[in-house]
């Protein structure tokens, strides 16, 4: 056999991944928005609001490979 | 009077409905499982006997009208639905120069989700879409946080759970997101046009001659990305509130049938994440959208494309010197 398979990954390691990701990028976020808050505690609504708002969006790749990455398998 | 009547009968309705389920439920344990009485006794986990680990995926259907097959979780969110109109009807029912009680309620809710949203979109956009963020932020909170009450889930109905989060369906945020799509449509025709959309999306600012031209090819290639991030703005929000949603409720399921003995104790402290996640999901949503609107609506009035950067930021100031 030319070909030996030494060890085979199966599941769903793309949403292992992808929340690893994910998780790394909403931990930036929040360390960054409680550091501009600490700078500058005045503007700490809009700091919460922008913080929340990309807090989403970085959030939402788990849920992309959740539901869409199982269409391509 | 004809409202306390009308919360009455909705009092002994659900309380009918719950009293019913309750009784029917052992006897169609007792039908479904012959074999699975130590499975009765091991609690909600246990529930579903041979297959059940989780929540299915999708809300399961408990009656038809006609044609229209209603499953769990419409049911949930027509109960969300019914009772903020009478809430919304009791409160506003004799309005007080100085309110008290639910009106006063309902007025700090409504009041500074106005302000909240006034600052996303500016005070001109605010008026002509507040009613369509408000409402969504209201019956999303309500219906997520409606999902987390106990016996939403453990109730059963001719072997279904009669009741099951209304987000944790994907029809239902798919439905909401679809809708402020829709919304977002006419409200960018109405304020740029849909030449000026096209401006918007595809032009941007170049100068005369050689480079002019490459630099608004450019920019066409930067609107087709633009482009197909605008339509998948609506299937990331609506996988976004329903994988918290149904994620959150998947949570709180497996906790319970860890250690079948401490299933009432295990669960409490994602309890208390979820009542966060139901809140925070429904701001995200909304705050989202009015983003949305705001970067394309919010706009006619600036001066020049390096203030993009600010509105998606924290258009607060920016758009504060509308008019």
């Amino acid at each position: 056999m030319l070909t030996t398979m030494l060890a085979e990954l199966t599941g769903s390691l793309h949403i292992g991944l992808a929340a690893i990701g994910s998780a790394i990028g909403v931990g930036i976020i929040g360390m960054k928005a409680a550091e501009a808050t600490g700078r500058n505690p005045g503007a700490a609504g809009e700091i919460r609001n922008m913080a929340i708002i990309f807090a989403a969006l970085a959030e939402g790749v788990v849920f992309f490979a959740i539901f869409l990455g199982r269409l391509g398998m | 009077m004809r409202l306390t009547k009308l919360i009455w009968a909705l009092i002994l309705l659900v309380g009918a409905a719950s009293f019913a389920t309750a009784a029917v439920d052992p006897a169609a344990a007792g039908h479904e499982a012959v074999a699975a009485h130590a499975a009765a006794a091991a609690g909600e986990a246990a529930h579903e006997g041979g297959h059940g680990h989780g929540l299915p995926p999708a809300a399961s259907p408990i009656f038809n009208i006609g044609p229209l097959v209603v499953t769990n979780s419409m049911l949930v969110v027509w109960i969300v639905a019914i009772a903020l109109v009478i809430f919304a009807q009791a409160a506003t029912r004799n309005m007080k120069e100085v309110p008290e009680g639910l009106q006063n309620f309902w007025e700090w809710l409504v009041e500074s989700l106005y302000d909240f949203l006034g600052g996303v979109l500016g005070p001109d956009l605010v008026k002509r879409s507040f009613w369509f963020f408000g409402t969504l932020f209201i019956l999303i909170l309500t219906t997520n946080w409606m999902g987390l009450i106990p016996g939403v889930g453990t109730l059963y109905y001719k072997g279904q759970p009669l009741l099951r989060g209304g987000n944790a369906d994907l029809n239902m945020t798919a439905a909401m997101s679809l809708l402020f799509f829709f919304f977002w449509i006419i409200w960018s025709v109405q304020a740029l046009g849909v030449v000026g959309i096209i401006k918007h999306i595809f032009g941007g600012q170049s100068g005369g001659g050689l480079m002019g031209v490459f630099i608004s090819l450019i920019f066409i290639v930067v609107g087709l990305i633009e482009v197909v991030s605008i339509l998948f703005r609506p299937v990331s929000l609506s996988f976004r509130l329903y994988g918290n949603v149904f994620a959150g409720e998947n949570i709180l399921e497996a906790m319970m049938g860890i250690v079948p003995w401490l299933a009432p104790v295990i669960p409490i402290p994602f309890y208390f994440l979820e009542l966060l996640v139901g809140l925070v999901q429904a701001l995200v949503f909304t705050l989202l959208t009015a983003v949305f609107t705001a970067l394309m609506c919010a706009h006619h009035d600036d001066h020049g494309h390096g203030a993009d950067k600010a509105h998606a930021a924290g258009p607060d100031g920016h758009a504060g010197h509308a008019h």
